[in-house]
């Protein structure tokens, strides 16, 4: 009973004597591995940048793990690690910012003082900052607009949705707003916004209780600062289907995007109905979802087609959804990966030397027109049950080690969840029919969207024009395909290049234009 | 990008214990093999993977093997005709068997193989080892469907040509290469590409000529057993009958003079690559090896030229360098991305002088010793899925057709002497063997 007693006294006091609230950590163990692994998780993103400013929380989380830090220079750190294959480095989304710390577990003991440092003792100088800051500007002003029209359209699309919020702007920021960005303005937002107040701790691999618990201790002196939560900014309602067309020199198709509000995500057991719908459709990289089939392996005109109902990070990449990324803030969207322009066309293929518009009408019909059966129709029990049996095999693939896990595990905590690849199973396995195709009609709809198109200066008017006057867009095979095509396609191909789309607004925007 | 490296750090994933490490060898897992009469490489690395495996076809042609004119890209492109189906399994019937495993599917290629890969459930493997089999050998579609599937690869090449470096790669290869089939990339000229919906016939004796076991390396990594993958492969691959087709594919001059080509593009920061002849692969010579050490210690984000060009004058948003693994010899590349044009010949001379540095005088032994660990250390820390090692293996698959070059090749990396990196400096890092690729806004390259 004294014992029981003292005890208590001892934790009253422990408790008084620890902050308000103690810093989650999200563990996972194993024993074995030949290495541990650090991830903190903070809970702010770029939509915690003030607007003037956009790029902050980038510029400030890449000056952390790609500058000096402690007594270091940033060079003498990276050779310092050098003989551990150590490494370290740091994301941010538009909602949180992760940083990740890998090394053997042979030299955790030498390599945890660095980790230290780069978290709590950032040495954020001139130097430094002058050289990471040139790259961002480099980003935001010329490589954004010249390596990927994909990823292009894909940005400039939540451009579109979020306009006005702070969802909107690129992580990196605007070429106006980075250049606003100063070291001070640096150094003032490591303290306000990579606090012990919003952060979580994760840690994977081979530790000792010894190291969790210094860990735990060293995040401890993060700074204190009060955080209040910034509220990601909702997806706006387009009025009609709102079209933006990017010019740019010397383009070889027509890259588009479409996407529109979602008011789930993951914290919903709704998603997960939704989700066994969206795979069935447009699974990410996938040659069994529907668009994959109609518009790639039917006709021919692109690469593959997929759509998606949340934010999948570089989807050119990853073949399998990434960690990491989590939000609150949703839409769901489509992606048709670039179709060919008619400049394109009439150079290739002498039969179609009088084309005057490319595919991408004929491609945005046709997407759009497939999403509007699925509303209509549903699924049947086949293709239901078909991938719901994929996806409960597939998403296990998603974590397949413990630092994927991890990374998995703490976007779990965003959305509220304990487990969210648990729960998936077990949510997938419960989802009925009925509740697939009452989630597709509450939650998909193709009357109002927003649309990014990157394509050939020499295309964009003919294709605004196109668009806005609902004009009748066949589709303009090469011979050699059009031969071998079946009367089914052929009659569906009539109804989809007159199809009726709302579009009510269509502007063409020079690159040099865009993320102003 | 930051996102990007994020990425990939995620998609390494942690160690799990094996049942049976092999002794001293840097791949902590016994790798099995197993030769089947036709000639067929079957190999087997079990792995503490529960209820996972992965599946890898590794077939030994690649755009090296292009060696016809106006064929460019075609092994390719052949890639994806393997996704149309036979008549077992027609491209419906396909495609719901393959959505019926659950698997992470998908295939690509380089200059010298195409992969074909599967990961996921391991109680569905005998389905895998059946689709697989089942089209390896009985592929089947119609001119129509091959027709259809060349928009696809057009398709491919439309979002890739969007990377000005991509255009650069394809002037790069061209201007280095005069007469061996490294001369054109994977994805193949674009009027190659277009013409292939006219190479029906061609397709057809592609299939002949290389699906064939002695072409195939089946590689299984994950929650099985050497008795279980070996016994379904002699199942669904013991008839398949070998081929008689051997690539005559021609050796490239010795080159004789610094080369130069130039991509105009005012879109993205002058760029500057060096690429230098090097040797093909081996396991056996120090050459190699001796060059991965050399490139890790001169160009690494370590190095001396880094911090002085990226860190300190802040002239280069990036640098880089390494050597190509290849069946025949390629290409050594270093790379800078800068601030300005006007420092385009600035930074090649600094890069060259580095280069001459360490022919002249050879490299800090401890610099040797660390960047050693570090070779070993990366490696370790990777192989920790059934995808990373049957990648990595595949890698030395494609490269020799013996998954047990992996182990060789990191045996030679322990004994790289300092000798050895001043002599692959001075005998292969020359400007005779020198091929410079510029982009800038200017018509013309600065150098040349």
């Amino acid at each position: 009973m004294r014992l029981f007693r003292n005890t208590m006294i001892s934790l009253l006091v422990l408790t008084f004597a620890l902050p308000l609230f103690a810093i989650e950590v999200v563990e996972h163990r194993q024993p074995q591995a030949n290495k541990v692994v650090f991830m903190l998780r903070f809970d702010n993103g770029s939509i915690a940048d003030p607007a003037d400013k956009k790029g902050l929380t980038y510029a400030t989380a890449a000056i952390m793990t790609g500058g000096g830090a402690g007594a270091m220079e940033y060079a003498d750190i990276q050779r310092k690690m050098k003989p551990w294959a150590a490494f370290y480095g740091s994301g941010v989304d538009k909602q949180v910012s992760s940083f990740f710390f890998q090394v053997p577990v042979d030299f955790v003991g030498e390599f945890y003082p660095l980790l230290k440092n780069v978290l709590l003792s950032p040495d954020f100088n001139e130097k430094d900052f002058a050289r990471l800051m040139k790259s961002q500007q480099n980003y935001v002003d010329q490589v954004v607009r010249a390596s990927s029209d994909e990823d292009y359209s894909k940005f400039a699309l939540e451009d579109q949705l979020f306009r006005g919020g702070n969802m909107q702007s690129l992580i990196q920021g605007t070429s106006a707003t980075v250049k606003n960005i100063s070291l001070d303005d640096i150094k003032a937002h490591y303290n306000k916004v990579f606090t012990r107040n919003n952060v979580m701790l994760g840690i994977a691999g081979n530790y000792s209780d010894e190291l969790l618990q210094r860990f735990k201790a060293d995040m401890e002196k993060l700074p204190a600062t009060a955080y209040t939560k910034v509220k990601p900014s909702v997806a706006r309602s387009p009025n009609g289907i709102e079209v933006e067309i990017i010019a740019k020199d010397n383009t070889f198709g027509s890259a588009i995007f479409t996407g529109a509000p979602l008011a789930i995500t993951r914290a919903d057991d709704e998603f997960i109905a939704l989700m066994i719908a969206n795979s069935w459709i447009g699974e990410h990289r996938k040659s069994y979802s529907r668009l994959y089939q109609k518009i790639r392996e039917t006709r021919s005109m692109n690469y593959g087609d997929y759509s998606y109902i949340e934010w999948y990070s570089n989807g050119g990449r990853n073949q399998l959804p990434p960690a990491g990324v989590p939000r609150a803030s949703n839409y769901w969207s489509i992606w048709i990966r670039p179709v060919q322009i008619a400049k394109q066309l009439q150079a290739q293929y002498e039969e179609l030397a009088d084309v005057k518009i490319g595919h991408a009408h004929f491609a945005f019909r046709l997407a759009l027109r497939e999403f509007d059966l699925l509303i209509k129709n549903g699924m049947s029990v086949d293709e239901f049950e078909a991938t719901k049996t994929f996806l409960r095999s597939y998403s296990k693939l998603y974590a397949q080690g413990p630092a994927q896990q991890l990374g998995w595990l703490m976007d779990s905590r965003f959305y509220g969840r304990n487990d969210y690849l648990k729960e998936l199973d077990a949510l997938l396995e419960k989802t009925t029919l009925a509740e697939v195709n009452s989630a597709i009609r509450k939650h998909w709809q193709t009357k109002n969207m927003f649309v990014t198109i990157v394509t050939d200066t020499s295309e964009a008017q003919a294709l605004a024009d196109s668009l806005i006057n609902n004009t009748l867009s066949p589709m303009s095979y090469a011979n050699v395909v059009k031969s071998g095509l079946s009367e089914d396609v052929l009659t569906e191909d009539d109804e989809i290049a007159a199809y009726p789309l709302n579009v009510k607004s269509v502007k063409i925007i020079k690159s040099a234009d865009t993320f102003k | 990008m930051q996102k990007i490296v994020f990425a990939l750090f995620l998609g390494w994933l942690l160690a799990t214990p094996s049942t049976a490490m092999a002794a001293g060898k840097t791949l902590p897992y016994p790798i099995h093999q197993h030769r089947l009469d036709n000639g067929l490489n079957v190999v087997t690395v079990p792995f503490d993977s529960p209820g996972l495996a992965a599946f890898y076809i590794i077939t030994r042609v690649g755009a090296r093997n292009e060696v016809e004119p106006g064929v460019t890209g075609f092994a390719h492109f052949f890639e994806h005709m393997m996704f149309r189906g036979t008549d077992k399994y027609p491209k419906e019937k396909y495609s719901a068997a393959l959505k019926s495993i659950g698997a992470a599917a998908n295939a690509n290629t380089s200059q010298d193989r195409t992969e074909y890969h599967m990961v996921g459930n391991a109680e569905k493997l005998e389905l895998m080892f059946e689709l697989e089999a089942d089209r390896f050998q009985n592929l089947k579609y119609s001119e129509h469907e091959f027709k259809t599937e060349a928009g696809a690869v057009k398709g491919e090449y439309t979002k890739n040509f969007a990377s000005p470096y991509q255009q650069l790669r394809e002037k790069l290869v061209e201007t280095a290469f005069t007469t061996h089939t490294y001369s054109h990339t994977t994805m193949g000229y674009f009027k190659d590409i277009v013409n292939m919906p006219n190479q029906f016939e061609y397709s057809r004796e592609f299939f002949d000529r290389y699906y064939r076991p002695e072409y195939n390396t089946i590689l299984v990594v994950g929650d099985v057993s050497q008795q279980q993958v070996n016994a379904l492969a002699e199942k669904y691959f013991g008839e398949w009958q070998r081929g008689s087709y051997v690539s005559e594919v021609p050796v490239e001059p010795e080159q004789t003079e610094t080369r130069y080509t130039h991509l105009s593009n005012g879109s993205i920061p002058p760029y500057i690559s060096l690429s230098y002849k090097v040797p093909a692969f081996s396991d056996s010579s120090m050459d190699m090896p001796a060059l991965d050490v050399l490139a890790s210690i001169v160009f690494s984000n370590t190095s001396e030229l880094y911090k002085k060009l990226v860190i300190d004058e802040q002239k280069a948003r990036f640098l880089g360098g390494g050597a190509h693994d290849s069946r025949d010899p390629s290409l050594f590349t270093v790379q800078a991305s800068l601030m300005d044009k006007a420092d385009i010949p600035y930074v090649m001379k600094e890069i060259e002088k580095a280069i001459e540095k360490v022919a002249k005088e050879g490299v800090d032994p401890q610099l040797l010793a660390t960047t050693r660990s570090n070779i070993k250390y990366s490696f370790a820390m990777s192989i920790d899925t059934p995808t990373v090692i049957a990648r990595s293996l595949s890698h030395y698959i494609q490269l020799t057709g013996d998954p047990e070059s992996l182990n060789r090749l990191y045996a030679l990396y322990d004994k790289v002497s300092e000798e050895d990196i001043k002599r692959v400096a001075g005998k292969y890092l020359r400007q005779q063997r020198l091929t410079i690729a510029t982009i800038s806004a200017d018509e013309k390259g600065a150098l040349k």
